[in-house]
């Protein structure tokens, strides 16, 4: 059976064809992309006319997202900025502690059982520097009674009340450093850092289990859906150290409901810790016969440094801007080539975290000894975040094949902060150089780290296009790109980085019937107004997906 | 409460050949190691008792790897071990912060004992400026209740001097313990346990080291306690002791290098008994002795 989807406008990401108004499709299959007349002669069809005041894009390819998008949905949201949910509306951002216990006040009057612990998401004090630290007190106005765990966005802090001090037997006594005192040494209930976080056992462990359950992936797959993703990577994958995990995705994943493709990207071991990485690569291979139609395995994920607005990435001389220098590697350099040569080898595909450009200087200088010693063509290993890339990096990259992942959405949520506090405004105007990528020729993908920030491609599109920030800033003029090049972004080029470009990632006789659809046209739109165009949902495979609230 | 030791140094520096040697000479103490991967020590068959993915359980503790769920969850497998642990030791990471590790020696049940860092006599000094690392081993200097500088019989008695004068420059409060192959005596890497007998020469057939006891039969003030902490110099790498106070309170007294604790114990004593190891060449006992009836007296 052929179905010819009818639209305002195809944009196909296939430069040969760049433009059209019907896609016809069979078993998933593109047959065809052109005018009506063009894609008719491939036999008898249903002319679907549902897209016919709509835009077709190649279905967006999210190239650098966590499964705890979802999982933290489980929670509710206290982020300063709003947040679309999987049923398609928006919490509102937090402005005001006032707000933010108001919020909690319903979410505990809501809850039946009075002993339940309360745990949420999303804060970030970083938004409230004129305010004093949120503390226990704050969150006893909720409840005294009811254990609060709040987790914060960075999630490496957590604010607690008192109820949930106690229930985990937390006493001012105890000498660890990340608890958070008042002048007096009274706990406050601020939890700085693994150690002093793990202390609220119960709190911490629920956040962790929230990544787990059925309801991270499918709300994970919502969120996606409702913002014309078809492809989603979860980048730091659990398959192999929690087969668990695995075993629940694969189910999930071959019900043809499910609305997304999963290309995870698995860690081998945690973040800084050595293991036997030959034998893992040998598990990576066997993981890849797993595979199905919307579960895949390219590759492999390497944590390698910290991050810049947490003053832990590993940045270049002359270093920070203003506040105190963390930065740190999560490998000793001298075993990063043993560890990442298992997988290369392997013809695996390796992302490596880097938010720092001196870590991303080591992995350019690993990579190209490894390339000496184990030359392998089209590799196509990519620096992800990448955020302060700099010019002579970019060239290097280009010549060894490297491509980059620039967190785009960094210079919305945090640009100013960079450009005031952490890097400085030179820079902080160069952060996530995606027109230097261009004009070096280093093939690129734009993300959103979901759910550091929300996932939402035409968002992230709308950064790299206009680069402004919360004060109304320009960051870096010179490297905007066009909405044209931002869309390959999130498409084709991201599709390139998984390995994935012949099948996914443009609309092409042979490829996938993945479309996002849109309530307009992204590349004639003003470009401010990108972000704000209305998703209707996607098409997977020839399935039509309508987003929820639509 | 369990002992918490941390054992952190770069890549190459040694804390392998610790371990090993650790392992090797343990027996009568219940430990629990955590380390990164089970593929790098030396586990003598007869002390293995059973085995899983993660932990491989000893005649006389265990051993678990990080490596799967984190520390978290590695360090309360390791506080429910039965019988109960005396003291676990961390292998950090070549590129850990052993000061955020140590942490968990602060948590309940648990006390910290010290933060070891192995340091490579030939090569510490370059790292400390390497522009990849050059922080990340400042930090674990600076954390460090005691350095181990390790391999020192590759070096010239002079190039030894030049690295130690670097370390108490940049590092003013570090103490340093200069050894080769990771010899160390047990005392030194795991804390006095046994006053009367602090180390004898089987365990540490080649040290460095010097002892040094006190007693004395009448309880001391608080303040006598910690004015005798502060006049301890460099040459005391660790002391123990107990101490009856003249409020009736009895205390544990615990130097481990630079850092000092006095907690409240349940200890039947009636005056000051203190013990201190330190380098057998700069441990003056005629001055500790001097310290101590000046404070106790």
């Amino acid at each position: 059976m052929i179905t010819v989807f009818e639209a305002r406008k195809v944009i196909t990401m296939n430069p040969s064809n760049p433009v059209a108004t019907h896609v016809a499709v069979r078993d998933g299959m593109i047959l065809g992309v052109g005018s009506l007349e063009e894609v008719s002669g491939w036999g008898d069809y249903e002319l679907d006319t549902t897209f016919r005041d709509k835009v077709l894009t190649p279905g967006f390819v999210e190239a650098h997202a966590h499964v705890m998008a979802g999982g933290m949905m489980s929670f509710p949201y206290l982020g300063y900025y709003d947040r679309p949910l999987p049923d398609g509306s928006i919490a509102p951002g937090i402005r005001s502690y006032e707000q933010l216990i108001e919020t909690l006040k319903a979410v505990d009057a809501a809850m039946d059982d009075p002993e339940e612990q309360l745990v949420a998401g999303g804060f970030d004090p970083i938004y409230f520097p004129d305010q004093p630290r949120l503390t226990r007190h704050h969150l006893d106005e909720v409840s005294r009674t009811r254990p609060i765990y709040l987790h914060h966005a960075s999630g490496h802090l957590a604010t607690v009340n008192t109820a949930m001090l106690e229930v985990n037997g937390v006493t001012r006594d105890l000498k660890v450093e990340g608890l958070g005192r008042d002048a007096s040494g009274e706990l406050d209930g601020e939890l700085r850092e693994p150690v002093a976080m793990g202390l609220c056992k119960t709190g911490m462990r629920a956040v962790q289990f929230s990544n787990s359950t059925p309801q991270a992936l499918s709300n994970f797959a919502a969120l996606a859906c409702n913002a014309g993703i078809t492809t989603c990577t979860d980048l730091a994958g659990a398959a192999i150290l929690a087969p668990k995990q695995h075993r629940l995705w694969q189910d999930m994943t071959t019900d043809e409901n499910f609305p997304m493709r999963v290309i995870q990207y698995n860690i081998a071991a945690i973040p800084g810790e050595s293991a036997d990485f030959q034998a893992l690569a040998d598990q990576f291979v066997e993981l890849k016969q797993t595979e199905s139609e919307r579960y895949r395995f390219p590759g492999v994920k390497f944590v390698l440094d910290g991050s810049i607005q947490g003053f832990s990435a590993l940045i270049m001389e002359p270093g920070y801007f203003s506040g105190e220098d963390h930065g740190q590697l999560l490998t000793v350099p001298e075993q990063l080539k043993s560890w990442l040569m298992p997988f290369h080898e392997a013809g695996l595909s390796i992302h490596m975290h880097c938010n720092g450009n001196q870590t991303q200087q080591l992995a350019l200088e690993t990579i190209e000894q490894i390339l000496i010693e184990a030359p392998r063509p089209d590799h196509r290993h990519v620096i992800t975040h990448a955020q302060l890339t700099t010019q002579a990096q970019l060239r290097k990259m280009a010549k060894l094949g490297l491509c980059a992942n620039f967190f785009a959405n960094h210079i919305w949520y945090w640009g100013d902060q960079h450009y005031d506090i952490t890097v400085g405004p030179e820079r902080a105007n160069q952060l996530e150089p995606c027109a230097s990528a261009l004009r070096e020729g280093v093939s690129f993908s734009i993300h959103s780290d979901a759910g550091v920030t929300p996932l939402g491609c035409l968002h992230t599109m709308w950064c790299a296009v206009n680069r402004v920030t919360p004060s109304g800033r320009v960051l870096g003029e010179a490297e905007k790109i066009s909405p044209e090049q931002a869309l390959k972004a999130v498409t084709i080029d991201a599709a390139y980085q998984l390995h994935l470009d012949h099948e996914i990632g443009s609309l092409e006789a042979g490829k996938k019937a993945d479309f996002a659809v849109l309530d307009d046209d992204p590349l004639s739109v003003e470009p401010m107004q990108i972000k704000d165009i209305g998703v209707w949902g996607t098409v997977l495979g020839g399935r039509k997906f309508k987003a929820a609230g639509r | 409460m369990i002992a918490f030791t941390v054992i952190g140094g770069y890549l190459g520096a040694g804390k392998t050949t610790l371990l090993n040697h650790l392992l090797a000479n343990s027996e009568d103490k219940r430990i629990g190691l955590l380390i990164n991967d089970f593929g790098e020590i030396n586990i003598d068959a007869d002390l293995i008792a059973s085995k899983t993915d993660s932990q491989i359980n000893l005649t006389n503790g265990c051993v678990c790897c990080t490596l799967v769920d984190g520390f978290h969850v590695a360090i309360d497998q390791l506080c429910e071990v039965e019988p109960p642990l005396e003291q676990i030791v961390v292998e950090a990471s070549g590129v850990a912060d052993v000061h955020n590790l140590a942490q968990y020696g602060h948590g309940p049940d648990m006390q910290l004992d010290a933060v070891l860092v192995v340091a490579d006599a030939e090569t510490i000094q370059a790292k400390a400026k390497d522009k990849y690392v050059a922080g990340t081993i400042q930090r674990q200097l600076r954390a460090a209740d005691l350095i181990i500088l390790n391999k020192t019989d590759l070096l010239s008695d002079s190039r030894v001097a030049a690295v130690l004068a670097w370390l108490q420059h940049d590092f003013p409060e570090a103490r340093v313990f200069c050894t080769s192959r990771a010899r160390v005596p047990l005392p030194l890497l795991l804390g006095i346990h046994d006053l009367e007998r602090p180390m004898t020469t089987s365990d540490h057939p080649h040290a460095h080291y010097a002892t040094w006891h006190f007693e004395q039969a009448s309880p001391v003030t608080r303040e006598s306690v910690d004015e005798f902490l502060a006049g301890l110099n460099a040459s005391v790498l660790r002391a123990k002791g107990f101490a009856r106070l003249q409020d009736g309170t009895a205390v544990t007294i615990q130097v481990v290098g630079r850092r000092s604790e006095i907690e409240t114990t349940d200890k039947d004593i009636s005056g000051v008994q203190l013990v201190a190891i330190g380098l057998a060449d700069l441990l003056d006992n005629e001055a500790l002795d001097k310290l101590a009836r000046s404070r106790f007296a």
